[in-house]
């Protein structure tokens, strides 16, 4: 009994470190913009498919194939802040239209990959192989540098928001873009920087995700929903809300599996969701607004 | 060479709405100059204008005889024209010395940094006892001095304030009136927006009083107006 709840336990971390990755993204571009990013798992995806070309496909090595992803992921994402959010920028409706709008590119680079990649299974060797027990729980050691690196990211982007001047700037532009633009703080650069830094943070979950499940057009669907559960537990507002949403959902979910099945776990997890919408619209975490 | 800051015939508005009609004002270097005029008429719509946020639809702004007409705020704030907006919101969450260091980005501001923070703190030690306090706890008095203060750190080659005693008490409004006569003092070139004509005329040397988005008024030391002929500006434009 001790056993299987530890072994649960040690799931949900690996999944909580999944969705923190991927909801500390769109909370950047949201904390930023203002936007949701709907394309968040697309750009996943794409991670996933250029590590996979440029390690397999060409052959240069899982570092650089995760490196690449990671970088073409965050091209693609300053690409889509270019043209498909910032000529939206100052409209009334602009939520709307870039609900609409990143929906659209999440479209483009599904069937784009399907295009290029084909609809074959893919999936990456691990960084490094072997497993590592924790207790009486076993999960690959690959799954283990993913719940280190996780905290590590996170703490890296936080630095980065409170120390770095880029940083700060980012913060100061979703605060009040007009002031921050009266301090002499380009604002269509930290738009951008947002987006890329949000498309790199998705890239390279997926290009570490893909050694664990297999590259398909779709496999960013399933996380993106997670991450949006995650957010609407944590609010969007903050990284550290988001962050504890990513841990609790990923235990959770590791709870209802060992309990429910994999079949019902879903259905509650959004029962719950709307649960949460109803008492506290501005997630459990999230406080005021 | 031109003068400090030429704004000539501009034309701006708001969408279908023209609020500026034909304007020009300017300063030459060492001047500090004063915007008045009823509400809703322009003045902030102006400074806006010469900052980058509005874009013009004619005429032409120069500063220090470059042309900046249209130029993105960034480039106006790096080229040392600066200005602390009309209640100003800054970033709530930020504590007081976070967005003071942020607010010296700018390529020309980042060297001064330290000298340019301690005489923030030196003009507003209310400011130096919050270092840490969030900008959206402060008091409107406060928030008026950090904005300003903020405006400082990006090393104003002209400063441009838009009503920085809004809605303070007279105590409060003598304490940052005493702070604005002190930047203006150190030599930096001002052009200040207040209500309070007797204010600006002790401050600066020229007036303009601007209606409909037109200068209806310049106003020098020489013609200086008294009360009643100030009252008389206001109340006697209010009548038609
Ligand atoms: N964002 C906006 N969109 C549309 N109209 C605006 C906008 N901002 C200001 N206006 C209008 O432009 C006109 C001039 O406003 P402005 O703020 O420049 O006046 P002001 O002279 O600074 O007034 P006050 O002394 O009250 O600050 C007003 O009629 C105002 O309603
Ligand atoms: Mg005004």
């Amino acid at each position: 009994m001790i056993d299987t709840l530890i072994a649960t336990i040690v799931s949900g971390l690996v999944l909580g470190s999944l969705y923190a990755m991927m909801a500390s993204g769109l909370s950047v571009v949201w904390t930023t913009l203002g936007v949701f990013n709907f394309a968040h798992g697309a750009l996943m995806m794409i991670g996933a498919f250029v590590a996979w070309t440029v390690s397999e496909a060409v052959g240069l090595g899982l570092l650089v194939g995760v490196a690449s992803g990671t970088l073409v992921a965050a091209l693609i994402g300053v690409l889509i802040e270019r043209l498909l959010v910032r000529p939206y920028y100052g409209n009334r409706n602009m939520l709307l239209i870039t609900v609409m709008t990143t929906l659209a590119a999440m479209i483009i680079l599904e069937k784009g990959a399907q295009m290029i990649w084909g609809a074959r299974l893919k999936q990456l060797p691990r960084l490094v192989d072997g497993e590592i027990s924790i207790f009486s729980a076993t999960i690959s050691a690959h799954e283990a540098i993913l719940v280190v690196l996780a905290p590590l990211i996170l703490l890296s982007i936080w630095r980065f928001n409170v120390r770095t001047n880029t940083g700060r700037s980012l913060r100061a532009v979703g605060q009040n873009q007009r002031s921050a633009a009266l301090i002499g703080i380009d604002v269509p650069v930290a738009f951008a920087i947002a987006f890329g830094l949000s498309a790199a943070l998705a890239g390279l979950t997926g290009a570490l995700l893909g050694s664990i499940r297999f590259i398909t057009p779709s496999m960013g669907a399933e996380p993106l929903v997670k991450a949006m559960i995650v957010v609407i537990f944590g609010g969007l507002g903050s990284l550290g809300a988001t962050a504890g949403a990513a841990y609790v959902i990923g235990l959770i979910e590791a709870l209802l599996i060992l309990w429910l099945g994999l079949y019902w776990t879903p259905f509650v997890l959004f029962l719950m969701m709307i649960v949460v919408l109803i008492f506290r619209p501005n997630g459990i975490f999230g406080g005021r607004q | 060479m031109g003068r400090l800051l030429d704004v000539s015939r501009v034309t701006a508005g708001y969408g279908s709405i023209t609020v500026l009609r034909d304007i020009s004002i300017g300063l030459d270097a060492g001047e500090c100059v004063g915007l008045f005029g009823p509400n809703g008429h322009g003045k902030t719509t102006l400074l806006q204008t010469i900052s980058g946020l509005l874009k013009p639809t004619g005429g032409t702004i120069s500063f220090d005889g470059a042309d900046i007409t249209g130029a993105r705020p960034r480039d106006i704030v790096n080229a040392g024209l600066v200005q602390s907006p009309q209640g100003n919101t800054l970033f709530g969450e930020m504590h007081v010395l976070e967005t003071l260091e942020l607010a010296s980005i700018s390529k020309r501001a980042r060297h001064g940094k330290a000298q340019n923070l301690r005489r923030v703190f030196e003009l507003f030690p209310r400011l130096d006892e919050r270092r840490t306090q969030k900008a959206k706890t402060l008091s409107g008095g406060e928030r008026q001095m950090l904005s300003i203060g903020c405006a400082l750190m990006c090393a104003p080659r002209l400063l441009m304030l838009d009503e920085p005693t809004l809605g303070l008490s007279p105590r409060l409004k003598k304490e940052l009136a005493a702070a604005v006569g002190n930047i203006a003092k150190s030599g930096v070139p001002l052009v200040i927006v207040e209500q309070d004509v007797e204010f600006l005329l002790s401050l600066t040397q020229r007036l303009y009083m601007i209606e409909h988005g037109e200068v209806v008024r310049e106003i020098d030391g020489d013609n200086a107006p008294d009360h009643d002929a100030i009252m008389q500006l206001y109340f006697g434009e209010a009548a038609h």
